[in-house]
């Protein structure tokens, strides 16, 4: 199936895989709060599945620690392709305040980089940065990947005048 | 216990048809935010002064600063910002502010990077770039002593400095 | 080939291996050949292209004295049955052609099983047909024994046949669990015997990122912070009291009044946290709905007093960072009037619905006695009659200028662990209430601080879940040395004595009453070896090699 096509049959309902690959669990209760009644993701159609395979986006946060690397690499092999996965967090997106640790990979980007060489495609990538990243970012990041809203952050250089 | 289990149910009913519907319409209606939320910060290039004070603050390493051949930039990476607002706690010029913006996310990881770039003042005594043209700029307005050592690099500096040290004890340099 | 020349050959064949063709029909031809032959003849016909269909043992004792074994293959290209009939004498061993044909090894343990042939081969495999608690010796399709015999003996008792140990492995991701932990549960039928984890999943090198050129002494709360997003201003605090023990800096009493504030703040949004997630796991949804929408109010309270949601900032050595004005200190009280009002109308209908009070009461009993020798801290002791608390036995921040109860229930059981938490709400409201009455006008954070190297302290700090406790030595600019004990470590050695025998079903939530935070703890591995009531502690290699036996 491609891209664009599931984005059009997912659009209506994601299910989502929760992923914790380390972190400090701070935004993992915020994605369980998104689900509680103030701020309701089920109104987009939005459920919590149990398996991997389920999973038509995957919510992954931590900075992917050197002994959870080897089951991340498994569960991502079990998600169905076109894979499309939320980056959540400061640990997702940049590896968090522990980014150059002995212990800790750097994050997702690092992790995509490692899954090529393991053969395994990530088609779609929304980073979510906060810290921990509020219930309505993350919403606001699920409803970007589907195209629901437009992004608003872009890449700005300012020089100073002197 | 069995009057419990019909007298329960009909508890819970009452409190849920009273409390009514809690749900807030974002993204479609405001989001729940209060006065003091944190998000995250926008640098005033019109202030900043280049001095890497909130570098050197930043628990994360989120502000970087790097030293190419004429300038110095000045990055922000929203990705690894952990929002604690130490650096507009410590910058010297208040160039830093803290927003209420937490709709960041994004699809490419260079959106999340922000730049401010400095000129580097070349040194009037050996002209190699050495410090950002603003920070000069603002420490002789707080000092105006320091004019004639304020165009030199360091080494240079050091060098006057141990020169003028020297011929007041009457070396012969 | 024809038909006709195929039973010419098979004829042939059997005449050649010394048995009969005992006759021919359209659709089969039956044969018996003698039963040391019989293992080459279905090897013959297996290579023809015939598959095996069934075998059916039979009771000719009344007919010839003996017992027979008919196995039946078919020629799928010809539509033609061949019954192969091999015989013997009661006791005679009959050859299995399992090996050669492995389609026949389940109707050949059937014909073991009721008739009580001896077929070679089959001895050693357990029971296939009858069920496991079968007298010996009584075959039910032998001629002479009715239809309808019962045996003696009590059918209803699960028999003591099948104490196999299954091992279940839950984890690192499993949809009950929030964090990647490794549990291997062995059970025997549903109870739980054994329990095997392998954790350490979070392990982000905090510790020695403290002693880094990148942190210092005024950057390091926010890395104690985020140890944990649960109780993270719970590890930022304990870290500045250490520190100020240490160096003996006088912090102002504002600071001391705002950092209670907050703490009791972060206890009562862990502990909502906590019955909604023990709601959940019992099946009550309703109950996790509500216990959150009842929380919410306090996550935008923490936010309004700090900044943040989760992860405050607002510590530094020394002090705290934000101050609260007379605005603030309304709003919160209204708040908190509101959060007591609707919690306590909630925790009525909790605390007496039967999905909860069923299934908790009586469930991972943790006697007194072992509580006391395994040091257990937090609502963990408090609900087996253990009086203690941090608070109140080593005061520390403003804790001394508020009055309050420590609920202490002794049944040990995961509704007294269920109440000591209820409780608790209830009494940390209070507390809040009374300190934002008296908080003192003043200073927040001390002007400036010396800090000199080689300095040990402890600081301790009540936790939602226990005692925190963390020890500093002084450095330069940074602590030497930074150790961090989190409540849940102390906690984990009693899930063993919790476990030992309860029904699989009881086991998450015994599991889950400990309010298990194991991006705090992941620092050792504890095998619990429930028959022998040992516990050691193993590192992580050795672990793997205890539980493989």
């Amino acid at each position: 199936m491609k891209l664009e096509e599931k984005l059009k049959s997912i659009r209506r309902s994601p299910w989502v895989f929760h992923l914790n690959s380390g972190s400090c669990n701070a935004c993992d209760i915020e994605i369980l709060d998104a689900l509680t009644p103030y701020f309701d993701a089920e109104r987009f159609g939005v459920k919590l599945v149990a398996s991997p395979r389920h999973a038509d986006v995957v919510l992954f946060t931590g900075p992917v620690t050197r002994e959870t690397l080897p089951k991340i690499i498994k569960t991502f092999r079990a998600v169905p392709r076109p894979r499309i996965v939320a980056a959540i967090g400061s640990c997702a997106v940049g590896g968090g305040i522990w980014w150059d640790t002995y212990s800790t990979m750097g994050g997702f980007p690092k992790l995509q980089e490692i899954l090529k060489q393991h053969g395994i495609e990530i088609d779609r990538v929304v980073y979510v940065p906060g810290c921990p990243a509020r219930p309505e970012a993350i919403i606001y990041g699920l409803l970007l990947a589907l195209g629901y809203v437009k992004q608003k952050v872009s890449k700005v250089v300012r020089v100073v005048e002197s | 216990m069995q009057v419990d289990r019909i007298s329960s149910p009909l508890k819970l009913l009452t409190i849920a048809l009273k409390t009514g519907r809690v749900t807030k319409k974002y993204p479609f209606g405001p989001p729940l935010l209060t006065e003091s939320f944190r998000g995250a910060i926008s640098i005033d290039p019109a202030k900043c002064w280049g001095c890497g004070a909130c570098v050197l603050v930043c628990p994360p390493n989120a502000l970087t600063m790097r030293f190419e051949e004429e300038r110095a930039v000045l990055e922000y990476f929203k990705g690894r910002c952990i929002f604690c607002g130490m650096c507009a706690d410590v910058c010297p010029a208040s160039a830093i502010t803290v927003t209420k913006e937490f709709e960041l996310a994004a699809t490419n990881l260079e959106d999340l990077k922000e730049g401010v770039i400095h000129r580097l003042s070349t040194c009037a005594v050996c002209g190699k770039p050495f410090a950002p043209a603003a920070e000069l700029r603002d420490v002789m307005k707080m000092h105006p002593i320091a004019e004639e050592y304020a165009n030199i690099c360091p080494e240079c500096r050091k060098k006057r400095t141990a020169k003028a040290f020297g011929l007041s004890f009457g070396a012969n340099i | 080939m024809s038909a006709g020349e195929v039973v010419k050959e098979i004829e042939g064949k059997v005449v050649e291996l010394g048995g009969i063709v005992e006759s021919i029909t359209e659709t089969a031809v039956f044969v018996e050949v003698p039963r040391e032959r019989v293992r080459e003849l279905a090897d013959w016909l297996y290579n023809s292209g015939a598959f095996l269909k069934t075998c059916a043992g039979v009771d000719e004792r009344s007919i010839n004295s003996k017992f027979a074994v008919y196995h039946i293959f078919g020629l799928d290209e010809k539509g033609l049955d061949v019954v192969v009939k091999i015989s013997g004498l009661e006791g005679e061993a009959l050859p299995s052609i399992a090996d050669a044909v492995p389609a026949a090894e389940w109707c050949e343990l059937e014909a073991r099983d009721m008739l009580g042939l001896h077929i070679l081969g089959h001895e050693a495999k357990p029971r296939h047909v009858l069920p496991q608690d079968w007298p010996e010796g009584v075959y039910p399709l032998r001629k002479d024994l009715s239809y309808d015999y019962r045996p003696s003996g009590n059918a209803e008792k699960f028999s003591e046949e099948l104490p196999r140990e299954v091992g279940l492995p839950i984890g690192p991701y499993h949809p009950i669990l929030h964090e990647p932990e490794y549990f291997e549960l062995y059970v025997e039928g549903e109870r739980v015997v054994d329990v095997f984890y392998r954790g350490f999943h979070v392990h982000r090198g905090i510790e020695k990122l403290a002693e880094s050129q990148r942190f210092t002494y005024k950057t390091i709360p926010f890395l104690a912070e985020r140890i944990c997003g649960i109780c993270g201003f719970v590890h930022s605090s304990c870290y500045v009291l250490a520190v100020e023990r240490a160096a003996r800096i006088e912090v102002p009493e504002r600071a001391q009044f705002i950092r209670s504030i907050v703490l009791e703040i972060e206890r009562i949004h862990s502990h909502l946290l906590w019955l909604g997630i023990a709601a959940h796991i019992l099946g009550y949804d309703a109950g996790f709905m509500h216990m959150w929408r009842i929380r919410e109010p306090i996550m935008l309270l923490a936010e309004l007093l700090t900044g943040s949601r989760k992860t405050y900032g607002i510590n530094i050595v020394g002090g705290v960072r934000r101050d609260m004005d007379e605005s603030k200190k309304k709003r919160a009280l209204d708040v908190l009037k509101n959060v007591r009002e609707e919690y306590k109308k909630f925790v009525e209908v909790l605390t007496a619905v039967p999905e909860i009070v069923k299934r908790a009461t009586g469930t991972g009993v943790l006697p007194k006695s072992d509580a006391r020798a395994l040091s257990v801290v937090g609502p963990t002791a408090r609900g087996s009659g253990l009086k203690r608390d941090v608070r109140k036995d080593y005061p520390y921040f403003a804790y001394k200028h508020s009055s309050f109860k420590v609920p202490v229930y002794s049944e040990g059981d995961n509704m007294a662990r269920l109440l000591v938490r209820v409780d608790e709400v209830f009494e940390s409201i209070s507390i809040v209430e009374q300190l934002l009455d008296a908080l003192p006008k003043g200073p927040i954070a001390v002007e400036s601080y010396e800090i000199p190297p080689l300095r040990k302290a402890v600081g301790t700090v009540e936790a939602p879940r226990g005692e925190d406790v963390h020890f500093i030595i002084t450095g330069h600019g940074r602590p030497y040395r930074w150790r961090v004990r989190a409540p849940t470590y102390q906690n984990i050695p009693a899930l063993k004595v919790m476990l030992r025998n309860t029904p699989l079903a009881d086991a998450f939530l015994t599991i889950a009453s400990i309010d298990p935070c194991f991006s705090c703890t992941d620092r050792a591995i504890v095998i619990r070896d429930v028959r022998s009531g040992s516990r050691r502690f193993v590192g992580l290699f050795e672990g793997r090699r205890y539980a493989s036996r």
